[in-house]
């Protein structure tokens, strides 16, 4: 959806955003499970190559809006577009394959397959050449472990496997639940440089729901705070006093 | 000795041939196909149609994989998509399909036992022991079969796919993989191995319109035991084929035809696992 | 209506229903009357396999083999025998202990705890075949594969036989249907609908299920007598997997869940199959494979709902109805305080938890966990996510889940116990996703957490449903004594949990555990909770135990708090304690990661657990 830079939006739509449509657009999105609304009415836009960070205790909603954007959960209400294209009735595989990579917070790989089967899951309609080459700018131990089965590897290199095959698949949004949930300094800040990395290297757009604060703000561009499913709170990272807006709602 | 070792060995393959179908549907679909049985009488039929027709008796395995799938394909499509999520409804509308597929055999061939021709007659002389030579062929086909599932799972694209269904169906959805259209081709693979199944014994037996019935609580069974392995399956079909072997040679046939529905309901409640591993 | 009013109708009906068999012989012709007295007895048998399957939900396809244990007993004993009244109550007599014996069998097999509705119907699978291959080995004695004939019988007419038959019939159905709609009844859809909650509020589903399949072994086996003794032959295929799985098909035809659909499904197909198959056998038996998949496809219900369905929903074509609030059936009542003993309080701590540990696997999910709690105290447990919290609830209510340690509950160690066992000791569960029976009624609901104190009828249905004060309590601050007659699935989230709250409290708990009450409340319902649970530990003296997230509600209702980070207890102290302590903001910033149990944390007061 990139626009030439000479055109104009025609006046004769005057409601119409000037601006090509958003990676991600979340409009008064409402889920939840067996009648429990756990969000309500959710509004984001994630421009392209913009990285949001959604934050917030447990039980807020995060996973739940990850999972009603992605079409494992029913929306009760709202709509959902993916780089302009309508995605609120998709099935998962459909949203996956609009250019969508879901990164669940648990079981999230394959265990019983080996590292490289689940690259190969992951990456279609793309070389797996290519895909490998990305892994291995990346997380290039993975190149090493390809024939050893996920669920042999460390709590850490699971995560970073996770990582690595969202980012192999090439896909233009990253839907990120709880990546750093339970890891060590060294692999958080490592996970930290291979996101800013890839949005350097492809401008992919990501929605990281995170409880890990400086993380969070280390991250990304713009953060919002869910509390007890709605939107509390949101700014940008580089604001003076985001860590202790944010802080509020998490902290006792 | 050798004799009931070749006995053994021929049952397991046997009931390998019969349970395979079964066990994929089962692993990916978390259904019990009860119109197994229906459909390896589809399989039986086909064979007899062929040699009817003249063809080559090995023919039969084709055109009954065509019947098989082709039915598989309807049947998946109409009945147990809508009961995805009611498994125990599914094994109830299959067992219907199953008196259905019986019941329309009946009127077109009649209630008759008829008999095919074996593709193969005669005995090989096996370690001294002259043993029935198609019997020895099953064991190749069983294998072969085996083998050729597994180069499925484990060597191409689909195969990867539909293991991952197996194993996270939700995780493999989240990748972009579309798990219905791997449920319906698994479906019609397992229906189309029904059919195989079917004209592999039919030369053994005979072709009735209730001939598939007798074999799919054993091979139900079977599955049961073995998780949703190939591996596993072999297994429990060389101890339990073999254990009814033994039984109905050392002790009566009868009990011999009890003894795998028994024995594996007792490994059940002992280990719910059977012979899958942890 | 009136307790009474309901049984004569029931009774009027059932006599109206005996009018009618007795009529019969008079407008039916003599092969109508003989195949309709074998086809009355199949809809006995169906009527098993419907309260197996349409009310407690085992799906069995081996019932056939009680019908056999009955029609073999009889064939056996005039065969080898001779007939006389004493052998023939004999017969009747072994007929009844081999299907109680079998079902003792089966029953034992399936019906374990933790057994899967799968495991269960397969057992009842593999049960008529080899009961077949029994009767089939059995030579001269069993007559293989051609049974018994030829056998001295009771000389009764066929109409007497018609009258027998249908009288035992409409006998069973009656009765069949005064106990699903008691009290007792309702105990069977409760664990269909919902097997996990009935253990958690103290039923030994086990023992229903195996209960229920013995009383219907023994109506199966009287059946078989009967026939054995009219029809005068008995073969194998009376025990057989296709006579099993017909009466499943007729129960499914008829309408599961309904009795009087699966006794109709079996009285009309059977006798249609009598009087159609001699001229297209084949073609009967494909339309009855059609309709059956397509009933199961299409209308799982069955045809006697739909068929009652359809002049209700003409006359809603015609004026829309409004939905009418049905009155409670059902008074509540409180419980005198002096009756609520609950269970024994016994010395020391309500809850004493030593060195619990939890492990799948190599995965250690809680490790080294010990305190202790007194009654009166609300205990919140916090930390996050995969900390360990549910599990350690799930510990607690049930003694087969830990790995190791102890836990003691009012001074009884709960072992391996079950948690129907553990609610006895006196501890009460609430789950974290509002965990009730979905198409039972709020007073239904309610009245199955009392099963463990006041045995319910089998044959009456209770006017008074007292309960004790917190629970009691819970239901008027929620208003949901206003609800009691709305089916639960229709009851805002809010209210279900409560309902919950209520069932649970209902048990006269010592140790209550609440898994995220608050989660998916608003504001205001939050505020209610937190009040009550305040007031449950302050003046019932209960013992609460409360997984939360909600860390604002922790601070407005909690004494004392445990942080749970990683399986182990970081923190045990006061609210104060926990708010100013930098090692909990550490765990729920994100910066306290991996490393925080080796981390000397700062003492800001609280008894910081070394790790």
């Amino acid at each position: 959806m990139s626009m030439p830079p000479t055109s104009t939006p025609p006046t004769s739509m005057p409601r119409m955003s000037p601006h090509p449509a958003p990676a991600l657009g979340v409009v008064g999105l409402s889920s939840g499970y067996a009648g429990a609304v756990v969000v309500r009415e959710v509004n984001l836009a994630i421009g392209a190559g913009e990285i949001l960070a959604v934050l917030g205790k447990n039980g807020m909603g995060k996973s739940t809006l990850l999972k009603a954007v992605m079409g494992f959960l029913p929306k009760m209400a709202g709509s959902v577009t993916i780089a302009g294209t309508e995605a609120t009735r998709l099935s998962p595989h459909r949203v996956a394959r609009l250019g969508v990579g879901y990164v669940a917070q648990e079981k999230a790989l394959f265990q019983d397959l080996t590292v490289e089967e689940n690259l190969k899951l992951a990456v279609r309609g793309r070389d797996f050449a290519a895909a490998l080459a990305e892994v291995e700018a990346s997380f290039p131990f993975l190149l090493q472990r390809l024939r050893q089965r996920a669920g042999t590897l460390s709590g850490g290199e699971q995560k970073m496997l996770l990582m690595a095959r969202s980012l192999a698949t090439g896909a233009r949004l990253l839907l990120v639940d709880e990546i750093t949930e339970g890891l060590q300094p060294s692999v958080i800040d490592r996970l930290a440089g291979v996101i800013r990395s890839a949005r350097e290297r492809h401008g992919t757009t990501m929605l990281l729901v995170e409880q890990h604060l400086p993380f969070a703000l280390a991250v990304a561009d713009r953060w919002a705070v869910l509390d007890r499913g709605e939107i509390a709170e949101a700014g940008a990272s580089i604001e003076t006093g985001a860590r202790e807006r944010v802080l509020k709602h998490l902290s006792v | 000795m050798i004799a009931q070792t070749l006995d053994i060995v021929t049952t397991a393959a046997i009931l390998y041939a019969v349970a395979t179908g079964l066990l994929l549907v089962f692993g990916v679909m978390k259904i019990i196909n009860f119109a197994h049985g229906g459909l390896m009488t589809l399989g039986g039929y086909a064979a007899l149609v062929t040699t009817q027709a003249g063809w080559n008796p090995w023919l039969a395995i084709p055109v009954a994989a065509l019947f098989g799938g082709v039915a598989g394909m309807a049947i998946e499509r109409f009945v147990v998509r809508p009961l995805y999520a009611r498994p125990l409804d599914a094994i109830l509308a299959t067992w219907g399909l199953s008196i259905i597929i019986g019941q329309v055999i009946t009127i077109a061939f009649g209630r008759g036992v008829q008999f095919t021709q074996a593709p193969l007659s005669g005995t090989l002389d096996l370690f001294g022991e002259s043993y029935s030579a198609y019997r020895l062929a099953l064991v190749g086909i069983a294998a072969a079969l085996g083998l050729a599932l597994t180069a499925l799972l484990q060597g191409t694209r689909l195969g990867l796919e539909t293991r991952a269904v197996i194993m996270n169906e939700d995780l493999a959805r989240g990748l972009g993989i579309n798990s219905a259209l791997v449920r319906f081709l698994t479906f019609t693979l397992g229906a189309a191995l029904a059919g195989v199944a079917g004209a592999l014994i039919t030369p053994l037996s005979s072709v009735d319109p209730n001939m598939g019935v007798p074999w799919l609580v054993n091979a139900f069974m079977l599955v049961l035991v073995s998780g949703a392995s190939l591996l596993s399956l072999l297994a429990a079909c060389l101890v339990l084929g073999g254990a009814q072997v033994l039984v109905a040679t050392h002790f009566s046939p009868v009990l011999g035809g009890l003894t795998i529905a028994v024995l594996a309901a007792v490994i059940l409640r002992i280990r719910p696992k059977g012979f899958a591993r942890d | 209506m009136t307790e009474a009013r309901r049984l004569s109708l029931i009774l009027a009906a059932a006599l109206l229903a005996l009018a009618a068999i007795f009529a019969g012989p008079t407008v039916l012709d003599t092969y109508s009357v003989n195949v309709l007295t074998r086809s009355l007895l199949y809809a006995a048998v169906a009527l098993t396999v419907d309260l197996l399957w349409g009310y407690l939900g085992i799906l069995t396809f081996g019932q056939s083999v009680f019908f056999a244990c009955g029609a073999y007993a009889a064939g056996l004993v005039f065969t080898h025998m001779d007939f006389t009244p004493g052998n023939a109550a004999l017969a009747l007599a072994l007929g009844i202990g081999a299907a109680l014996f079998t079902a003792a069998i089966v029953g034992w097999l399936a019906f374990w705890h933790g057994a899967s509705a799968l495991y269960a119907s397969v057992i009842t699978l593999v049960l008529p075949i080899v009961a077949t291959q029994l009767l089939y080995s059995g030579g001269t004695f069993t007559g293989s594969s051609s049974g018994l004939s030829g056998f001295t019988s009771f000389d009764l007419s066929t109409e007497a036989w018609f009258w027998l038959a249908g009288s035992f019939l409409v006998a069973m159905t009656t009765l069949a249907y005064i106990v699903v709609q008691s009290d007792a009844g309702r105990l069977l859809v409760a664990v269909r609908e919902n097997e996990q909650r009935c253990k958690y509020l103290g039923l030994n589903t086990s023992r229903l299920k195996i209960r229920v399949y013995l009383a219907c072994a023994v109506i199966g086996a009287v059946a078989g007598y009967i026939y054995a003794a009219y029809a005068m032959v008995v073969a194998p295929e009376l025990a057989g997997f296709v006579f099993g799985t017909e009466l499943v098909i007729w129960t499914a035809l008829g309408g599961r869940g309904t009795l009087l659909g699966p006794v109709f499904g079996a009285l009309i197909v059977d006798y249609e199959s009598a009087q159609l198959s001699g001229n297209f056998p084949f073609v009967w038996q494909l339309i009855i494979g059609t309709v059956f998949v397509l009933v199961i496809v299409a209308f799982p219900r069955g045809l006697l709902p739909m068929l009652f369905d359809l002049p209700r929903r003409l006359l809603g074509l015609l004026r829309p109805r409004a939905a009418v609030a049905r009155p409670a059936r059902v008074a509540l009542a409180t419980l005198d305080a002096a009756q609520t003993q609950g269970a024994e309080v016994g010395n020391g701590p309500a809850l004493a938890v030593t060195g619990v540990a939890r492990r799948f696997g190599s995965l250690t999910v809680l490790d080294g966990i010990d305190f202790k709690a007194r009654a009166g105290e609300l205990v919140s447990l916090v930390g996050p996510n995969g900390a360990g919290k549910t599990t350690l609830m799930r510990c607690i209510a049930d003694g087969a889940e830990r790995s190791a340690g102890t836990i003691i509950v009012n001074g009884h160690d709960i072992g391996r116990r079950p948690p129907e066992a553990c609610v006895a000791l006196g501890v009460g569960r609430k789950f974290q996703m509002a965990n009730v029976f979905e198409t039972l009624t709020v007073a239904e609901c309610l009245q199955i957490a009392r099963a463990r104190h006041s045995r319910p009828s089998l044959w009456r249905r209770a006017q008074r449903l007292p309960l004790p004060e917190a629970a009691m309590h819970v239901i008027a601050t929620t208003g949901l004594d206003r609800q009691l007659s709305t089916p639960a699935h229709l009851l805002s989230h809010g209210l279900k949990q409560a309902l919950e709250l209520s069932m649970v409290l209902a048990l006269e708990p010592r140790v209550l555990l609440l898994d995220e009450p608050t989660a998916g409340l608003t504001k205001t319902e939050r505020m209610q909770i937190g009040a009550i649970l305040i007031d449950l530990a302050k003046k019932q003296g209960l013992c609460v135990l409360l997984v939360e997230h909600d860390l604002d509600f922790v601070r407005e209702i909690s004494s004392r708090v445990i942080v749970l980070h990683q399986g182990r207890i970081v923190l045990d102290g006061s609210v104060e304690e926990v708010v100013a302590s930098e090692l909990v903001k550490q765990v729920y910033a994100g910066s306290g990661h991996a490393g925080i149990a080796h981390e000397t944390a700062p003492k800001t007061g609280g008894q910081e657990v070394p790790a």
